[in-house]
């Protein structure tokens, strides 16, 4: 049921979005208070007026309770996230921005919790059954959608804009989109990419058919990542830099300077086509202003001055945050992990037993200290991050367990057996040397770990790498790294990001920079479960789970990478924003929250 | 004067030459800092990381590199950053340059004020217990580091008693052009300004004192004291004449390394988008186009402050001119 006139469109199930309800009641289970009630009458209110309201002409955005529209937020960041090109872009900083300026054909539902991992229709009027046996996808385009700058949405931008994924050099051009036909003579040849048989657009039914040379059962995913954003035909086949392209969201970027910021407005010709997934924004514009401190940044929203920062909150803030601002200052899951990933072609960590050795050794408890205190990280024995599905159960590595006998949770390092498997592997004495960012916190991880490696029989160094150099550093082979300690989080909330993007057989590129397979870790075992839990589209996704847990346990039992912790995220909010709205995939979702 | 010019010219151009050759072999011989998979993205395929590569030059040999990069930075100007794709360095710290100069010209007249206040104070009254307390300032000025300054200066101002009578006309940190409004310019570089200005008082302070001190058995002031000039005669006119030089060639250099970047933590620390934070986000990012812009600027504005200061030379004590003019 739906109500059009004078050009604004308004499904009525905005008016009883259990969204909404979450978003008021939410915030209130969040910061304790009693006020749950409140949330619950507001949305009383929204569903009695509901139905009264839908036939009356109104823009996407007064749909929302008016004493809340309006107003500046205002955003900060340490730098510039660099370019504005959304399908080059590959920042968290401005994703998290992205995901209110562009739509996807598909979108991630906008809710709190794993909620919001959920794949729904965005500018397509479906999520389309797989045919082909998971190879062909047919998608119809929503009608009457128009850009920022107000001309009409096409199937032929839809086409234009994954043939522009390939001629711009997309970063995951190869890795998200690679298996639609037509792709790899993309990626050789950008200049005359056509990608006619993988995308055909038909104007009449206003369709859009992708065909795949393999199933892939993530596809949906990948095509509500931002890098998948629907664009005008003739954006430029270059990176747009400091040019904003127009988009489908609820607002369009005004200016843009990397040394000042950003401003986004409301965008005029923006529908509420599903509101779950793109759903009108509160406030009236957006400043997102670069180049205070952290520290200055969160003393600014202490006074008021600015309403949230991008850059992590300094751990020397946070005692005086949790004391002062509790009502302000918000933990959420973060799909998040650190990891210390081990060089299995050079010794000593060329050896299982040597790379189990670490995994047994590492002090879990004092990483979780280092980082911040149990609050806001916790001991990790998965290379997924508990929040996700499809990871393995228990605990092999820690004090009393095995692979028979895992423990539920982690208790303890073992260094009697961390010793003994070195001195099985014949690797004690060897000299290793570990690599992490140079960042307090880094570093602190890594004195831990040196003192670890040096007390289970090696003789570590610690080598900190500027931040800007170490990931690009530990990736090519030719540096001989030999451990590392490296955060790594997801693209989109599947196991996969973790376990096939850091221990897939293709993602190893020996003498690359780009070789996120740090480890260089392949097996024919773990490869075939990986491949089958990407392109089986017959399976259930209780069934995917549990092979990805498959993949979990064989990775843990080879060891190429040893779970460190996992992280929340500390989010520190002004006293005056309010509906605090946290997605796992976009962190605070600023179309959500309002400041008036 | 033609030939001076050219000399100047020529030294420039050799100072700028051995600076960029440096940075820009430091750049790459660093381990690791291939920008290609910093531009081309985390997991880029191998076939974008080798476009970006081919685009921007990065499989050419380092010497056709350095032509190139200096060709776009000094001729076509339009050399861009690693990291900000579509942003141009040139106008970039063009633009920066104002948000440096004013706070460095503010900075200079509270060091310029209050160093000469005390200097002559200080000299006035060798030996008491105001001219020790003075000086023991001006060390302690000199002493404190000036990030750790400024960050004291902003958790006094901007957060324990922000909202306290006495600091609530400080405005929040950042720049506001004396364009759009003089009084927020003003209110907003004065706290950066003395911040920067503290340890240059008191090392110009303790300079003026010395020289002054040392000017005062000059053969000169004993003819002016037998002529019957007055004490504040003797010391404003003919001591501080006789102590210029080196307190004017210290300034001179000091403010064109300022306004060349130099003022780098105090711009970071009060978020004054000027050169220093120019240089240091290309630092932090790795970004070479940046670095070498900002870097070249600074070297540009040294090599032009060290002219200036000489011809200032001439101007100040006519030994020096008269020696140039070989008489």
């Amino acid at each position: 049921m739906s109500c059009r006139k004078g050009g604004y469109f308004l499904p009525a199930r905005l008016w009883y979005d259990p969204a909404l309800l979450q978003a008021h009641s939410g915030e209130e289970s969040i910061r304790g208070l009693p006020a749950v009630r409140r949330g619950l009458s507001r949305f009383r209110a929204v569903l009695v007026l509901g139905p009264l309201c839908c036939c009356i002409p109104v823009r996407a955005e007064d749909s929302l309770p008016a004493a809340h529209r309006g107003g500046t937020l205002h955003l900060a960041a340490v730098g510039s996230g660099g370019t504005l090109d959304p399908q080059i872009n590959y920042t968290a900083e401005y994703i998290n921005l992205f995901v209110t300026i562009y739509d996807g054909l598909t979108g991630f539902r906008k809710a709190r919790g794993p909620a919001g991992d959920t794949v729904m229709p965005d500018l397509a009027e479906a999520i389309p059954a797989p045919q082909d046996g998971g190879r062909t996808y047919v998608f119809t385009l929503r009608d009457g959608i128009r850009f920022s700058d107000g001309r009409k949405v096409t199937v032929e931008d839809v086409a234009a804009s994954f043939r522009r994924l390939f001629r711009v050099g997309s970063p995951t051009a190869g890795a998200f989109y690679g298996d639609i036909a037509g792709a790899k003579a993309c990626l050789a040849d950008p200049a005359h990419c056509t990608l006619a048989e993988g995308v055909s657009p038909d104007p009449v039914h206003r369709t859009v058919t992708f065909h795949l040379t393999a199933p892939d059962t993530e596809f949906m995913m990948k095509l509500a990542f931002t890098h998948a954003s629907i664009l005008p035909a003739d954006t430029p086949d270059h990176d747009t830099g400091n040019n904003p392209v127009p988009g489908t969201g609820p607002y369009h970027i005004v200016s843009y300077n990397p040394e000042g910021g950003i401003v986004a407005e409301r965008n005029p010709y923006f529908h509420v086509w599903n509101a779950e997934v793109q759903p009108p924004g509160y406030v009236d514009r957006i400043e997102y202003r670069f180049g205070l401190t952290d520290e200055a940044a969160v003393t600014a929203i202490e006074n008021g001055q600015t309403d949230w920062i991008y850059d992590p909150i300094p751990l020397d803030r946070l005692g005086e945050l949790g004391a002062r601002f509790t009502s302000q200052t918000h933990i959420e899951p973060h799909l998040t992990i650190y990891f210390a990933p081990m060089n299995v072609h050079i010794p000593p960590f060329d050896s299982e037993k040597a790379r189990q050795a670490v995994d047994y050794a590492i002090n879990r408890h004092a990483m979780t200290i280092l980082y911040g205190g149990p609050a806001i990280a916790q001991p990790l024995c998965s290379l997924v991050p508990p929040e996700l599905t499809g990871r393995m159960a228990g605990c092999p590595y820690t004090k009393g367990a095995d692979f028979a006998h895992p423990a539920p949770e982690w208790k303890a390092p073992d260094l009697e057996r961390a010793r003994e498997l070195v001195r099985e592997s014949g690797t004690a004495g060897q000299k290793v040397t570990l690599v992490v960012a140079n960042r307090s916190v880094d570093r602190a991880m890594g004195n831990e770990l040196r003192d670890t490696l040096d007390a289970i029989g090696y003789h570590a160094d610690l080598k900190p790498l500027a931040p800007a150099l170490m990931f690009d550093y530990i990736q090519n082979s030719n540096n001989h790294v030999q451990i590392a300690i490296k955060d790594w989080s997801s693209d989109f909330p599947s196991a996969s990001n973790f376990l096939d993007g850091l221990f897939g057989c293709e993602n190893f590129h020996p003498g690359s920079n780009s070789s996120v397979n740090i480890s260089g870790f392949c097996d024919g075992e773990v490869q075939a479960l990986i491949d089958r839990a990407k392109t089986d589209v017959t399976l259930t996704d209780a069934q995917r789970a549990d092979l990805w847990a498959q993949v979990d346990a064989l990775l843990a039992r080879h060891a190429p990478g040893a779970p460190i912790i996992h992280k929340y995220d500390v989010t520190f909010v002004s006293k005056r924003l309010g509906n605090f709205f946290y997605t796992h995939n976009f962190g605070l979702f600023f179309s959500q929250v309002w400041v008036r | 004067m033609t030939r001076a010019l050219l000399s100047r010219l020529g030294q420039m151009v050799l100072v700028l030459f051995g600076i960029s050759v440096l940075i820009f072999a430091v750049f790459f011989a660093t381990p690791g800092s291939d920008p290609s998979a910093r531009i081309a993205g985390r997991g880029a395929s191998q076939e974008v990381l080798a476009r970006v590569r081919a685009d921007y030059g990065f499989d050419r040999p380092l010497p056709v590199q350095y032509v190139r990069m200096m060709e776009k930075l000094f001729v076509t100007r339009d050399l861009t950053s690693f990291v900000d794709h579509g942003e141009r360095v040139v106008p970039e710290v063009l633009e920066a340059a104002p948000v440096t100069l004013s706070l460095v010209l503010f900075a200079s007249v509270f060091w310029l004020l209050l160093s000469l206040g005390i200097g002559i104070v200080s000299a006035m009254l060798r030996d008491t217990w105001a001219d020790r307390a003075l000086m023991g300032l001006s060390l302690l000025a000199l002493s404190m580091p000036v990030f750790w300054l400024g960050e004291m200066v902003n958790l006094v101002t901007q957060s324990r008693w922000h909202d306290a009578w006495a600091f609530s006309w400080v405005p929040p940190l950042g720049y506001t052009p004396f364009a759009r409004s003089p009084k927020g310019w003003a209110l907003g570089l004065l706290l950066p300004a003395f911040t920067l200005a503290v340890a240059f008082i008191g090392l110009y302070a303790r300079v003026l004192r010395a020289e002054l001190l040392q000017a005062m058995g000059d053969d000169a002031i004993r003819t002016a004291r037998a002529k019957g000039a007055g004490p504040a005669r003797l010391w404003l006119w003919h001591g501080l004449r006789l102590s210029w030089l080196s307190y004017v060639s210290l300034f001179g250099l000091d403010f064109a390394q300022l306004v060349g970047g130099g003022a780098l933590l105090v711009e970071v620390v009060f978020a004054l988008p000027g050169v220093g934070h120019l240089t240091y986000q290309g630092l932090n990012t790795l970004d070479l186009p940046l670095i070498m812009a900002t870097v070249m600027y600074a070297a540009v504005f040294v090599v032009l402050a060290n002219a200036a200061i000489d011809g200032l030379y001439a101007l100040l004590d006519p030994r020096i001119r008269e020696a140039r003019r070989g008489l």
